[in-house]
């Protein structure tokens, strides 16, 4: 139930959101304490951070220096509502949220609710996103300020609090509700479902917006940016130019829409932040012990890699196929993995179909915008970014690692195990992904070469995280939140991830010129040529990157290991 | 660079079960271990004595190849852990102390992970991990998952999955750490038998009745270096284990002037 402490006396001095943020600092502070890396780590992304910061400065508050009152509104809402949406999801497909100050850590104390909830929410704000994001919000502050003056100014820097609220205790309720209910085992499915429903919303709202622009009809558009204004995305970043366009009172409703929203949100926050801090210690109800079947041997494979030898390459096979579905964090990875394969290749070459459609030509001819090559790049890109879940694969084990290293598994068998074992859930997916892309583009006739540029880019993406996964990984904390991201973990993982999407690309270039060149001849060679290359690349990078996991297992088990 | 490892081994007498010459590990500025000496005969019950951070934890990993040394060397039976490491590795059975277990499997689920992983027959796998939970009274798990063991359960099926491949020499770090006097008198049980049967255990702990009861051989570890080492009755002496602990580690005893405010 709840914290199950009660306070025998008044405390002396009352806790204050300062002491969380206080708290925060201090915590990032002895992070970097002798540690050259991190810190060179974190100056990296906070220059990353404000150069981001700068461009969306200058895009939000180009309408106002230009003294265009048309598009002032339009830029407000449709900037803020995408910078809420980023904040809303990112952390969920991609970078995780940072809990430098894990809820559980605070079960024991006798804190209310409220004191928690505003404490966290206050450390939260102290990070460099947030700065970002009020940097680049500024630029609406500057619009309002230009077109309205002071008053205008004024309540658009309120507006832009506001939304910086709504963006933070947005993104915290959302995964610590989505960890939730990743970590009960009953609901996990409907939690996966839930996300894929969630991203895939994602993709009709990017149609919408490339066909709309497209179509360049700026009065559809100013109404659209009008009702955006209305909705929790748009309405705190909107509000200043409200008050510049002389609608004192739309802003007023605005504000109090804003403040709805962020109380709804910490409620919910609130609410699931009870079952993290409680169910942190066990990952789950114990399941019911069903009868045993078979032998300790026979137990530890999935029926699904039965054909396995009994070696030690078929245990790590086994192993880590039970991993990547029994473990919260590894599975959200999947699912993700999921989610962002089926969008990103719908989003690149659909999108121009979708607006030829809405313009009201023949769905046929605008199919002929994609073509072989546009189509092998997504599908590239694809591949790569399913390589890249692996690219801390050592960090999924942390301290566990260990049972690896005191058996002294050969570092070749280690990486070709985890490449199969991954891919045995992978390329299903990817399959299934190419064929009903390659039967919604209507060419079925390309799903050779669409398969070969994929799996070839999967196959390098593997070889080049092997690498990435040796040399450069990193420790992860030790909570039942599978989002959660150590400091600085965030920066590493982005580098790492560009580091090796850039590789991977490199290293799949052939096939995307190959579809240019070799016209129809590639469409039939490619699919052998592809898995061959991929195969190869992906077997090669386990021999080299073997090699430096045998020279350096008790550095990476070290690198692994969260420190307490 | 691996082939000559072995040579070292001389044929008349016996080599140390385990020998660590001139180990040595720093951590930033703190220096954890500062060259330990140590020689585990083989069939001794050998007890590693030490206060919290005194370095056992990291004496035992850099022993093992779980932690690389900055200086010094480490043998087991002779095979160097560093420059031979599988011939030492198969020799060794580990368990470490503050180390996660894989434990989103089952009980028989990890043990067969660790057998297969040894190179072991999967037919002897399975009935030696049998034979293991049944007498370590883990059975009865089932299919339960190891993260959703008690602390005493996981200690235990940690010493099964040291214990699978039939080690020569046993290395334990915290055995009884969280453990109830049930599961330590087992675990003890355990050991004491595998040790009759010509095995070496070496062990850490703070607990000075356990290794008065169990050891042959103890050493006392304090600020990263050997203070007493020896057989039990040597270093023991006339005296209590514990009077030559504290003494030997230089403890501070409660005058009861400070934290009066805890008596009403």
């Amino acid at each position: 139930m709840a914290v199950p402490v009660t306070a025998p006396e008044r405390p002396v001095r009352a806790v204050s959101p300062r002491h969380f943020v206080r708290l925060k600092l201090r915590v990032l502070g002895n992070n970097f304490r002798g540690q050259a890396w991190r810190i060179g780590l974190f100056v990296l992304g906070v220059l990353f951070a404000l150069w981001f910061a700068a461009t969306g400065f200058i895009l939000l508050a180009a309408p106002g220096l230009a003294d265009e009152t048309r598009y002032a509104l339009m830029t407000a809402a449709f900037g803020g509502a995408l910078l809420t949406l980023g904040w809303l999801l990112l952390p969920l497909v991609f970078f995780g949220v940072d809990e430098t100050l894990d809820p559980a850590r605070f079960a024991l104390l006798p804190l209310s609710r409220r004191t928690l909830v505003t404490g966290l929410l206050a450390a939260a704000l102290v990070s460099v996103p947030v700065l970002a994001t009020a940097i680049t919000a500024a630029g609406l502050v500057v619009t309002a300020g230009a077109l309205g003056g002071w008053s205008a100014a004024l309540v658009g820097a309120l507006g832009v609090v506001g939304g910086l609220l709504v963006c933070v205790a947005g993104a915290r309720a959302l995964t610590s509700a989505f960890a939730t209910m990743l970590r009960s085992r009953r609901v996990r499915d409907l939690a996966a479902v839930l996300l894929a429903v969630l991203a895939a919303m994602l993709g009709p709202l990017q149609l919408f917006v490339v066909a709309a622009v497209r179509q360049a009809d700026w009065d559809r558009l100013t109404g659209v940016a009008r009702v955006i204004g209305w909705t929790p995305f748009g309405a705190p970043w909107t509000v200043g130019v409200d008050v510049a366009q002389g609608r004192p009172v739309v802003a007023v409703v605005k504000l109090l829409i804003t403040a709805a929203t962020v109380g709804v949100l910490l409620l919910w926050w609130s609410r699931s932040l009870e079952s993290a801090m409680v169910g942190a210690a066990s990952a789950g109800p114990a399941r019911a012990p069903r009868g045993v079947v078979g032998g300790a041997a026979a137990q530890l494979f999935p029926r699904a890699v039965g054909w396995v030898r009994r070696d030690r390459f078929g245990a790590l096979v086994a192993r880590e196929c039970r991993y990547w579905w029994r473990d919260a964090r590894r599975r959200a990875n999947l699912i993700t993995v999921a989610v962002v394969g089926v969008f990103v290749p719908v989003m690149v070459n659909l999108g121009g179909a979708s607006f030829a459609v809405e313009g009201g030509t023949t769905f046929g001819e605008s199919a002929a915008d994609a073509s072989p090559v546009l189509v092998s790049i997504s599908m590239a890109f694809v591949g790569v970014l399913a390589s890249v879940t692996l690219a801390n694969q050592f960090g999924f084990d942390g301290s566990a690692y260990a049972a690896n290293v005191v058996a002294g598994v050969p570092g070749r068998v280690e990486l070709r195990a985890r490449m199969t074992a991954f891919s045995l859930y992978v390329v299903p997916i990817l399959a299934v992904i190419v064929v009903v892309l390659a039967f919604l583009l209507g060419r079925p006739e390309w799903l050779g070469a669409m398969a070969g540029a994929l799996f070839a880019a999967y196959g390098c993406g593997l070889a080049i995280n092997g690498f990435v996964s040796v040399l450069g990984a990193y420790s992860l904390p030790e909570t039942s939140n599978p989002f959660a991201m150590n400091t600085g973990a965030g920066i590493a993982k982005s580098l790492y991830t560009l580091v090796s999407m850039v590789s991977a690309t490199v290293a799949a270039v052939p096939f995307v010129v190959a579809a240019a060149l070799l016209g129809d001849v590639w469409l039939w060679l490619a699919l052998p040529a592809g898995l061959a290359y991929g195969a190869g690349a992906a077997l090669l990078g386990a021999y080299l990157a073997g090699d430096a996991l045998d020279r350096r297992q008790p550095e990476l088990l070290a690198a692994v290991t969260p420190t307490r | 660079m691996l082939a000559g490892a072995g040579y070292r081994r001389t044929m008349t007498d016996q080599p140390p079960a385990l020998s660590l010459r001139g180990l040595a590990k720093r951590f930033d500025t703190k220096i954890a271990v500062a060259g330990v000496d140590l020689a585990v005969p083989t069939g001794s019950f050998y007890g590693l004595l030490g206060p919290n951070g005194a370095g056992k934890t990291t004496t035992l990993s850099m022993a093992v190849g779980l932690l690389r040394p900055d200086a010094g060397e480490a043998r087991v039976l002779g095979y160097d852990v560093w420059a031979d490491p599988v011939r030492a590795k198969s020799l060794l059975g580990v368990m470490p102390d503050g180390v996660r277990l894989f434990d989103r499997l089952s009980g028989a689920e990890l043990l067969a992970y660790h057998g297969l992983l040894r190179g072991m027959d999967p037919a002897v796998v399975d009935q030696r991990a049998t034979e293991l939970l049944d007498v370590l009274a883990l059975s009865d798990a089932g299919r339960t998952l190891v993260v959703d063991y008690s602390a005493g359960m996981k200690k235990k099926i940690g010493l099964a999955c040291a214990l699978l491949h039939g080690p020569r020499l046993l290395v334990l770090d915290e055995p009884f750490e969280a453990v109830d006097p049930v599961s330590a008198a087992l675990i003890r049980d355990i050991l004491h038998r595998y040790v009759t049967g010509g095995g070496t255990v070496i062990f850490s702990s703070h607990v000075m009745e356990v290794v008065e009861r169990l050891c042959s051989h103890v050493a006392i570890l304090a600020d990263g270096r050997i203070k007493r080492v020896g057989t039990l009755a040597e270093v023991r002496g006339e005296r209590s284990l514990e009077e030559v602990f504290v003494e030997v580690v230089g403890g501070r005893t409660a005058t009861g002037q400070e934290l009066s405010w805890l008596s009403r």
